[in-house]
């Protein structure tokens, strides 16, 4: 249902966060059905400063600050893309979707299914996400295993700025509800960005660091950390491949059971809590498939600590897998240790 | 967190080992590389060192069989935190290693009696120690290439065989053809039986220090006749005894092919095993049908005393290499993967003690203590020795003191090994002699 656009743009560096204002602005300038709707994304310009200035250039009935309750924020936004518009709904901190779970779980995810396909709810929501901040338990989650969990919503973690502008338009054209975990820590990190209209695939891992010797399946910030370890491991004639996972749900499951196939090897990095997070679901993944006869090693999980992010800061960083971590599990296996 | 000790594997077919004794306290400190605790097998009694400094805590109980792999105990740095036993003990019920020996009619081993624990109730468990720790892709690698992944010495943590492990297997001259599936058979040594062939089989018997696997290069040649490999004693998967000299040994060996029952049968034995097979043929001349003797002792008394004792002492590959690059004429035959797997199927201190003492027996001072050349002119069935003129353990023209009637293949550019250096030179001469 997707089409993806492939164009050769000029390119030039943008921050991550500037790149999400850009997808807007150009859905916003192309489609007058897309809103964008949360709390202080008006004159305020958005808890991170993301929608800026949108306000001024598109007028507060498409630039909508809406009340402090995600629940009903997130209800208005739901009923609004039921009956023809396609809203963009931002989160302050992606550890409020617990406040609008019953939009999201129990309507916006259900509603196509429970009137055989009639409708559909072309919503896309995002949730300024992880630790790093110093913001303490409440403030810090990374939640994208809880919506992952639930058919119906398609849950994207970009990790570059080129990739959360083309998946954020990606989002906009897909007919089903979209939820995009964008890493706070990734706001300010520039990278080269295309102009102009792109869409960047939903479903579609990236190998970010091509190698033979172990994978790393890595999402969001954490792929920047895994490819800091794969360079360390490179000086050590360790070669790393790095996968980017990209979408949490729908799994690309190609792109890691052939890169398994190749290595043999596998370390699966998030910041999410360890257990029953996404890297139990790609380790499984793999054992159920043919790519565990091609297994040479257990399987490594580095996830977040079984806690609530703490507040201090030597605590925070303990508490998900820094670069040292990842180095450490990737260089045990390829040298045959665990 | 506290380092694991476990039951090693110290036995090519050990299942697990029993606890005699440690020689550390419980919260007492043990240096990495000190005796820890003693284990006794079905086979042997030996000591076993500490594989990491540490503090120990939770000993397994002495007199308690534990599977090999399976934890024994916990090392703990100064000051760990101990808390409870990271992981309960995996006792074994049953004694599987069905001792062979004790129940085939074999009166002279009696040491191995006080080891042997029956407790047959416990048969139906089988212990997952019985199978070999391996990656899915070491599997899949020894399935695809047709190896039985247990006779692949894995040398991955805890022993757990890993692709790397099945690809060195594969390029070692050992198992350059795969074998014809063998059976064994319980019996006074151990012996392995081919699957197929048809006529009068082959009686194979390996040199010093070597095993019936090492056949394996010949055995595409001999196919079409039944193959017997019987393995020497102190050898392979045969007892370890002392034997007070060269007449000892023959006896066992006939008493073991007498356990065969075969009407006729032709004999092809290397180096130790020539002379041997030469002994046999000498008291059994009537169900001889030929004999075939590869680079044989027992020709005459010059012998590489230092060869032979360097392969039974050496305890790592660094010390082994050397030695078997003197076996063959061309040194790149001994790849390090051969190395190593030839050094994996001689981790067993036991079993190299025993070799050491039937060395001493068989070579004293690097001489060969037993003549058969008398033998030799004795038997008077078809024979044929094989011998290459660069072999350095014994001088090749050992062979020109056969009778004429007894043929001589003699090659340059072979070593010791004329059967795993140029097994198609050799192959076709067994395969038109048999």
């Amino acid at each position: 249902m997707n089409t993806h656009v492939e164009i050769e743009a000029p390119t030039r560096e943008l921050s991550y966060a500037e790149a999400i204002r850009e997808a807007m602005d150009i859905a916003l300038g192309s489609d007058p059905a897309v809103v964008l709707m949360g709390e202080d994304i008006g004159v305020y310009g958005g808890a991170f400063q993301v929608t800026g200035d949108l306000v001024h250039k598109y007028g507060e009935d498409r630039v909508i600050d809406t009340p402090i309750s995600e629940l009903g924020g997130a209800g208005v936004a739901v009923g609004a893309a039921l009956t023809g518009l396609k809203p963009i709904f931002e989160f302050q901190f992606s550890d409020f979707a617990a406040l609008a779970m019953e939009q999201i779980v129990n309507q916006a995810a259900k509603v196509r299914y429970m009137l055989g396909g009639s409708v559909s709810v072309p919503l896309v929501m995002r949730f300024p996400a992880g630790s790093g901040t110093g913001a303490a338990a409440q403030h810090s989650q990374s939640i994208e295993a809880w919506l992952g969990h639930v058919p119906g919503l398609k849950v994207l973690q970009p990790s570059t700025p080129e990739d959360v502008k083309g998946m954020l338009l990606a989002a906009l054209a897909d007919p089903d509800p979209v939820m995009i975990f964008e890493h706070k820590i990734l706001y300010k990190m520039k990278g080269h960005v295309p102009e102009g209209y792109y869409t960047t695939p939903i479903g579609k891992a990236a190998v970010r660091r091509e190698g033979k010797d172990v994978t790393i399946v890595a999402t969001s910030l954490m792929v920047h950390k895994a490819l800091a370890a794969a360079e360390t491991l490179a000086a050590d004639g360790i070669e790393a491949e790095v996968i980017d996972l990209r979408t949490v749900r729908p799994m690309d499951r190609d792109t890691v059971l052939d890169s398994v196939r190749k290595t043999g090897r596998l370390v699966c990095v998030y910041e999410g809590v360890k257990t029953l997070g996404v890297g139990a679901e790609i380790s499984a993944m793999v054992a159920e498939s043919d790519a565990f006869d091609f297994l040479d090693a257990p399987i490594i999980r580095l996830g977040g600590a079984e806690c609530p992010i703490p507040y201090n800061p030597e605590l925070e960083k303990a508490a998900v897998p820094q670069m040292p971590d990842i180095l450490n599990a990737a260089r045990s296996l390829a040298k045959g240790q665990i | 967190m506290p380092v694991e000790v476990i039951m090693p594997k110290v036995d090519m077919d050990m299942a697990s080992g029993k606890i005699m004794s440690w020689h550390v306290g419980e919260g007492e400190a043990v240096a990495k590389g000190a005796p820890l605790f003693d284990i006794e097998t079905d086979k042997a009694a030996m000591e076993i060192e500490a594989p990491d400094a540490g503090v120990l805590h939770f000993a397994a109980p002495e007199g308690s069989e534990i599977p090999i792999g399976e934890a024994v105990a916990w090392l703990y740095a100064d000051g760990e935190a101990i808390g409870e036993q990271p992981k309960p003990f995996a006792i074994s019920g049953a004694n599987t290693p069905a001792p062979a020996p004790a129940a085939a009619p074999a009166p002279d081993h009696s040491s191995e009696a006080a080891s042997v624990v029956s407790r047959p109730s416990d048969a139906e468990a089988v212990p997952t120690a019985d199978r070999p720790r391996a990656t899915p892709s070491a599997r899949r690698l020894a399935r695809e290439a047709g190896l039985g992944i247990d006779a692949i010495p894995g040398t991955g943590p805890r022993g757990r065989v890993q692709a790397e492990d099945v690809r060195s297997a594969l390029n070692s001259v050992a198992t350059l053809s795969a074998p014809p599936g063998f059976t064994s058979e319980t019996g006074p040594l151990a012996v392995t039986r081919s699957k197929g062939g048809t006529g009068t089989p082959v009686v194979l018997l390996h040199g010093f220090a070597s095993d019936a696997p090492s056949w394996a290069p010949l055995e595409p040649y001999l196919k079409h006749r039944p193959l017997i490999r019987i393995e020497l004693p102190c050898h392979g998967k045969s007892p370890r005894r002392r034997f007070p000299g060269f007449a000892d040994l023959v006896k066992e060996l006939r008493h073991a092919f007498d356990a065969l029952q075969l009407d006729q049968a032709h004999l092809i034995g290397h180096s130790l095993g020539g002379a041997l097979s030469l002994a046999l043929a000498d008291t059994r001349l009537r169900s001889i049908a030929s004999l075939t003797l590869i680079a044989p002792a027992g020709l005459g008394p010059e012998i590489n005393g230092s060869a032979l004792t360097g392969i039974c002492r050496a305890t790592r590959a660094e010390s082994l290499g050397p030695w078997l690059k003197s076996l063959v004429a061309e040194e790149k035959l001994v790849t390090e993967s051969y190395i190593r797997l030839a050094m994996a199927g001689r981790s067993d201190p036991a079993l190299r003690a025993a070799q050491v003492a039937l060395a001493d027996t068989l070579f004293p001072d690097g001489v060969q203590a037993f003549d058969l050349r008398a033998a030799l002119d004795r038997v008077e069935v078809p024979t044929r020795i094989i011998w290459g003129k660069r072999d350095a353990i014994i001088p090749w023209n050992h062979a020109l003191r056969a009778p004429g009637r007894v043929a001589l293949h003699l090659f340059d550019g072979i070593g010791h090994m004329p059967q795993i250096e140029q097994p198609d030179l050799v192959g076709k001469i067994l395969r038109a002699a048999v």
